[in-house]
């Protein structure tokens, strides 16, 4: 690779733009509905914890992350990477994003029909899973962003 | 066996690439596109996909105290191969395809798509097997 390309591949601040719209995903879907369950608890002057794991003991965090997945998806469809590639990466990512979503409907089934239902266990499903699309959403914008750099050449 | 269990581990390793693709962006694309062309790469990743596979399903029966079982070990064994093979064939029709375009910088760009697949193929040959395992525990359910 010449020396014109690495640069083009290391340099400036942009290169972390992925990261900074990753952040803005995750404030809007967990920093958010924290800070607004604070304010409601502060207006109405009641006493409850307000953690996360007690906030997303249903299972939402898998909403989150499946949110997260589509719009990973969008970025991939707009990309000029090969059809196949496009298609790799969307039917991976649409199936993380369905199975952490699917943990709050398995916990809203369960609690519904009145089963077994345990709120770490869906908690701890939906953090893990919301976390791997996270990860893959970050890598996925990192390799979008070095195909934009080399196609601009 | 959840599909969480993999999940943290398969996300820190997805972290891990990622922050070597920051860290190293051109060496460390440079090894792996040497590897393709040297036809080591399906191999590596095969051998790299089925023990992390074999790894997370032995720790986690370790901590669930269940036995393992050998129908589980198996499709861990066999499908990251199936799914890493078929993915291979597909990739080359892919550089054949972008080869015969027009484009000044093919180069490169196939550069970044064998970058891509192996990243994405990687991820897929650890998840998939699982999330197999999964559909087919609440199948038979």
């Amino acid at each position: 690779m010449p020396a014109l390309h690495i640069y083009e591949l290391t340099t400036g601040w942009a290169a972390a733009k992925w990261l900074l719209w990753i952040l803005l995903y995750l404030s809007l879907g967990i920093l958010v509905p924290w800070v607004l369950a604070r304010a409601w608890t502060h207006q109405h002057q009641v006493t409850m914890q307000l953690r996360l794991k007690q906030l997303f003991q249903s299972g939402e965090l898998g909403l989150v992350g499946l949110m997260l997945a589509i719009s990973v998806i969008w970025d991939l469809q707009k990309s000029q990477y090969s059809s196949y590639t496009i298609a790799l990466g969307s039917v991976f990512l649409a199936l993380t994003g369905v199975m952490a979503g699917s943990v709050w409907i398995e916990a809203y089934c369960r609690r519904s029909s009145g089963i077994r239902f345990t709120p770490g266990r869906a908690w701890r499903d939906s953090r893990n899973l919301a976390f791997l699309v996270f990860s893959l959403a970050a890598v996925t914008e990192i390799l979008l962003d070095r195909f934009a750099k080399v196609i601009a050449l | 066996m959840r599909l969480a269990d993999p999940a943290a581990t398969l996300a820190y390793l997805s972290l891990f690439f990622g922050l070597l693709l920051v860290l190293f962006p051109v060496s460390f694309p440079r090894i792996i596109i040497a590897n393709w062309q040297s036809a080591r790469l399906t191999p590596l990743m095969i051998l790299f996909t089925v023990s992390v596979n074999l790894g997370l399903y032995l720790a986690v029966a370790h901590q669930r105290s269940a036995k393992p079982g050998i129908l589980a070990a198996a499709c861990l064994g066999s499908l990251p191969v199936f799914l890493l093979a078929a993915l291979n064939f597909v990739l080359q029709a892919t550089i054949a395809h972008t080869f015969a375009g027009s484009s000044p910088n093919a180069s490169l760009l196939v550069d970044e798509e064998i970058l891509a697949h192996t990243y994405f193929a990687m991820i897929a040959a650890i998840f998939f097997p699982f999330l197999m395992i999964r559909l087919a525990q609440q199948f038979q359910s």
